[in-house]
């Protein structure tokens, strides 16, 4: 293909939570020609003591313990993202902007080259091996959308409810963890979880749904792995992205004007402890970079209708319902998630 | 410019990449580097990007409007300096900014995250419904979340607002108030050096300088972004420092608009007089104007080809270029790859925009004239017995008696200020001396002058400092001392109070009530300047109350709704205090104390709505419908008709806009006649309105009306000549039903 002919595209990050059973072996299935990405990962956490990924992805069984811990889960994911991006067609697609959902800030940051190879798996595994002894608080999502992706101030109203009466509760401590599309998910300490669990209605019998393995990431329950993460990760890891970056805020970081000072002090501060706002995220990359397509990179497809909730709350591409976005995924793909067979033939 | 299909070269652009491809940006000649200031490096590109935006939207805008998707072609390309004045203020320190402010709105939007600028300017040339600011109303600079309230194309009429809003910070602070803006605010108001010279810029600027002259706290900056013409009619060199470099309570200082960095450190100190000594001050930033007036503007036709040469040598984006490169922050390469990747980002962003919904019909575009109500959170307080004897303590032996209009809508302020403690009033005289006719007596010296403000006399200033501390969450009543000083003024209600809600789409409201004591009929005195008797002015202002007693007890009710209507529903008021009756206490004769009533108390008499019309009577033969003095002399004239037997009902319309037509039309309906009475001209009042309203309405008796003639008002008693009269009411009323003259 021409330049001229060239699509453009803005790349999302999975976050945790998108190596499942499915996925295992996700790597060396689709990435066999490119194990050398494992060498500097492994050998990281071979420093540290851990588990390689390639064992992991290798493994003869799924174990939910193993791939879901932080120390495991984040490193395995960050491997396939990354070879999922490097399998992206640049003849066809030219990449605009990145950004990335809750953990997948920190690939995002890899892949855009605000870190650099050896930087990436030493931030992303520290970040992900930060509770080893026990991960502080939980997290639980929740819908606030219709049937048709609309937004439901009933069950606004539902979690507004439920969070007030965690609030008056001595010992209970919850927060808005992420702005995940159409489903808020709640980060709070097991007391408030446990209190939730009980009062938000129960919708389509399976939310709430508690998230397996995942702290109270987003919410100032992390401050003490915010402040461990400053001292333990220095400015010098830091580098000017190649490619623009949207952050969990919608902040645009751009290259040559990025303050890696403030880079560092977003990514292990203001990232770490407040509410990841993944929909904004969404909308800053639509419309201040007006791609002709979103890639989802894999492992998994859990953001896809994420990012289609997105979509209908911006009427993108006169998408108003969930049914519009079905029909357009059928005819003529906007969002195309590399953990989907089909959808990834387009990209690679 | 040359144009092929829908694409077009701007040599200005090609130019650009020439020079630096070239090396021949003009030399960075400054010592002023970055390291000099406390931008980082990062900040420095960050600023640079911004200004490379702003002129890649400029572009495009005129790339849209040829391709018949963009409507506003006045740009920035010149002024992108402005950029640095951004990055030194902080988001929430309130911008009143003229047209060429992309680089600044470019720059705010990057203070906030998640904010998407390219695209919501895109969307405002285009006139996209889903314009964040205006709704697609109009292309204006504007955002909530920025604190960036929205100007049209402004000829210095956001000046007197502005400052308005400037002193509303140390009042906020004086009364421990907490209002929409922090109290160490500063409040930035650009305009051109063409506009400087507009009435209204400087009566602002000496407005501003009056108050900080005797000290008070004027924490503003007025950015004068001079290009050195304006259209087509050239600034003389000099004239802008020449003009406001010595002026009294005034700071002034320059920076070079070319050069970011002079222009950063310059507005830091600009901000530090401001925000540290509460001082206006005046910056004074020169740069150039590039691409013309508009897109509709032809530069050559009254430019020389070098003087416009000239002024593309000077293009800011080379100067900083030349900048960044001379200190090694970027090569030349990276700037065009930089610039070349905003015009390729830019163009894309606005395929979309352009097809972006758009207003289909009169009802959404009319949805935002009147603003929404909101939820406040301040309710007004309710007072005990023993508070509001104590608030009248200086009145207890008057309290329980019937008194004047002047009195009861005194007593009326009164209350109201106790009752709402973000009330201030503000106007000429009405402090210790308690207004020309006593009506603000005792109220300063009961609340304070800190919220009874004795202003200069500038009506500009008046209603720019109601607008002003409305836009801080002040609940305003400016006071207008005559009905004619309105006029020199006016545009501050029809151009800006009043258009907010529209061209916000509601997100930003100036709720007030704008008292004028004025009409005619005052006794031995005047002439026309103190009886004027036209309000024509505001009849087809959208969106505007107009409220107008014939007496004290409907004055207190209706002021209070008035104040009601601004506090909850967000609502523009205009309040017409008829004069001639402020001391009338007597209907009939002499000494019969008739126009004297007893004071409404509060929350003991019945609410006033607004449209609440006041009927008097049961008669059917004749239906009298007037307002203020008209209903007076009607009154009167109804006892004469009832003595000859006609059978009368009278009618107070009380609220001239919005009418009541059904309520007027319901009135009216069982009657056989139907008199108009109209104390405003033949021509453009009120009267017109009804008789339309009948006219196409299903009422068919016959109706005339009574008017003042379309004359101005003369002095003495000549001038009842010209005005309605009692007799004139009592023959046009026999003739009608009795079909001759008494």
């Amino acid at each position: 293909m021409t330049t001229q002919q060239k699509q453009t595209a803005v790349v999302v990050c999975p976050g945790r939570g998108t190596y499942n059973k499915e996925e295992l072996g996700y790597f060396h299935r689709l990435h066999a020609d490119k194990l050398n990405i494992l060498d500097v990962i492994d050998q990281h956490r071979q420093d540290h003591n851990q588990v390689s990924i390639k064992e992991l992805d290798s493994a003869a069984r799924y174990q939910m313990k193993k791939h879901t811990a932080g120390e495991n889960a984040s490193a395995l994911i960050y491997a396939c993202a990354k070879g999922d991006y490097e399998s992206i067609n640049l003849a066809q697609y030219d990449i605009k902007a990145m950004t990335g959902n809750s953990m997948g800030w920190y690939i995002a940051l890899a892949l855009s080259n605000a870190l650099n190879t050896e930087a990436s798996i030493e931030l992303i595994n520290t970040m992900g091996s930060m509770m080893t002894s026990g991960i502080i608080g939980g997290q639980l999502i929740y819908p606030v959308v219709d049937e048709n992706w609309h937004i439901d101030e009933q069950l606004i109203a539902e979690v507004e409810k439920a969070k007030i009466l965690v609030d008056s509760m001595q010992g209970s401590d919850v927060h808005d963890s992420i702005y995940l599309g159409g489903y808020l998910v709640l980060g709070g300490n097991q007391a408030a979880l446990d209190t939730l669990f009980k009062v938000l209605p129960t919708i389509q019998d399976r939310y709430p749904m508690p998230l397996h393995n995942h702290a109270a990431f987003h919410t100032p329950l992390l401050n003490p792995v915010s402040t461990k993460a400053k001292e333990q990760l220095g400015v010098s890891l830091f580098q000017t992205p190649k490619i623009p970056l949207v952050d969990g805020q919608g902040k645009v970081w751009q290259p040559y004007a990025t303050d890696i000072k403030a880079l560092r002090e977003y990514t292990l501060g203001h990232q770490v402890t407040e509410t990841y706002n993944f929909t904004k995220a969404v909308e800053v990359s639509l419309k201040e970079f007006a791609p002709d397509k979103l890639i989802i990179l894999g492992p998994g497809a859990t953001l896809g209708g994420a990012i289609g909730q997105c979509l209908v709350q911006n009427q993108w591409l006169n998408i108003k319902t969930k049914a519009d976005f079905i029909q357009k995924q059928k005819e003529d793909p906007f969002v195309l998630s590399m953990g989907i067979q089909e959808q990834r033939q387009l990209v690679v | 410019m040359s144009s092929n299909s829908n694409t077009m070269q701007f040599p200005l652009s090609e130019k650009f990449i020439h020079a630096i491809k070239k090396g021949q940006l003009p030399a960075y000649t400054s010592e002023l580097a970055p390291a000099d200031t406390t931008l980082s490096d990062s900040d420095v590109i960050d600023l640079f990007e911004t200004q490379i935006m702003s002129r890649h939207l400029d572009f495009q805008s005129r790339v849209m409007q040829k391709q018949g998707k963009s409507f506003y072609t006045i740009g920035s390309s010149g002024h992108e300096g402005n950029a640095a004045v951004a990055e030194a203020l902080r988001f929430n320190d309130m911008a009143f900014l003229h047209y060429r402010s992309g680089a600044f709105m470019i720059q705010r939007s990057k203070q906030v995250p998640g904010q998407t600028p390219l695209y919501d300017m895109m969307l405002s040339f285009a006139a996209s419904s889903e314009d964040p600011i205006s709704g697609g109303r109009h292309k204006v600079l504007g955002s909530q979340s920025l604190y960036i309230p929205p100007q049209t194309s402004t000829i210095a009429s956001h000046l007197p607002k502005a400052v308005g809003t400037a002193y509303s910070i140390g009042l906020s602070s004086t009364l421990g108030l907490d209002g929409k803006l922090k109290n160490d605010s500063v409040v930035l108001c650009s305009f051109g050096d063409a506009s400087a010279n507009h009435s209204t810029a400087q009566g602002a600027i000496n407005a501003a300088a009056w108050a900080s002259y005797q000290s008070a706290p004027l924490p503003i900056i007025f950015l004068c972004e001079d290009n050195g013409i304006g259209i087509s009619t050239s600034t003389p060199k000099g004239w802008i420092e020449a003009n406001f470099s010595h002026r009294p309570g005034l700071n002034y200082l320059q920076c070079d608009g070319l050069n970011l960095l002079d222009t950063y450190q310059t507005t830091q100190h600009a901000i530090h007089i401001a925000r540290k000594r509460h001082q206006p001050v005046f910056l004074h930033m020169k740069l150039v104007r590039l691409l013309g007036h508009a897109g509709s503007d032809t530069e050559s036709a009254y430019r020389t080809k070098q003087s416009i040469a000239h002024d593309e040598s000077q293009d800011p984006l080379m100067h900083n270029a030349s900048m960044l490169i001379h200190h090694g922050l970027m090569t030349a390469d990276q700037v065009i790859s930089l610039y070349e990747s905003v015009a390729e980002r830019i163009k894309r962003i606005s395929e979309v925009a352009c097809n972006r919904p758009r207003l289909e019909d009169a009802k959404q575009v009319m949805q935002s004239i009147v603003p929404p109500a909101i939820q406040t959170n301040s309710p007004p307080l309710v007072l005990t017995d023993q508070g509001r004897a104590n608030l009248f303590r200086h009145e207890k032996h008057n309290i329980a008696k019937k008194q004047h209009m002047a009195k009861l809508i005194n007593w009326a302020l009164h209350d109201i200020m106790a009752s709402y403690k973000n009330t201030v009033l503000c106007g000429e005289d009405i402090a210790r001396k308690g207004g020309v006719y006593n009506v603000t007596s005792h109220l300063c010296e009961e609340f304070g002058p800190a919220r009874v403000i004795n202003t200069l006399l500038d009506e500009q200033s008046i209603l720019g400092l109601a607008i002003g501390l409305a836009h801080n969450g002040f609940l305003p009543i400016p006071e207008i001392q005559f009905l004619a000083y309105v006029h020199n003024a006016e545009d501050q209600i029809r151009g800006e109070a009043a258009t907010l809600p529209f061209f916000s789409n509601g997100q930003f409201t100036n709720p007030m009530v704008i008292r004028i004591a004025g009409l005619a009929y005052q006794k031995g005195f005047g002439g026309h300047f103190h009886n004027d008797n036209s309000f024509a002015v505001f009849r087809d202002i959208p969106g505007v109350i107009i409220a107008c007693p014939s007496n004290g007890a409907d004055a207190a009710a209706m002021l209070r709704t008035c104040v009601e209507l601004a506090h909850r529903e967000q609502r523009l008021v205009i309040f017409i205090e008829p004069i001639a009756l402020y001391m009338q206490k007597d209907l009939y004769e002499v000494g019969d104390g008739k126009w004297c009533f007893d004071y409404p108390v509060p929350n003991q008499s019945s609410a006033m709505k607004l449209g609440d019309i006041g009927v008097y009577g049961e008669g059917k033969q004749l239906a009298i419908i007037s307002y203020g003095n008209g209903y007076y002399l009607s009154r009167k004239a109804e006892k004469l008709l009832a003595e000859k037997g006609v059978e009368c009902r009278i009618i107070d319309l009380r609220w001239l806009a919005p009418l009541n037509e059904k309520a007027i039309v319901n009135a009216v309906a069982d009657c056989e006649h139907i008199l108009i009475v109209d104390e405003c001209r033949k021509t453009g009042s009120i009267s017109e309105a009804i008789m339309t309203l009948f006219s196409e309405s299903s009422q068919r008796q016959p109706t005339q009306r009574i008017t003042a003639q379309d004359c101005f008002i003369p002095l003495g008693s000549a001038s009842y000549l010209v005005l309605p009269s009692v007799e004139q009411i009592v023959d046009t009323a026999l003739n009608m039903t009795q079909g001759e003259s008494s």
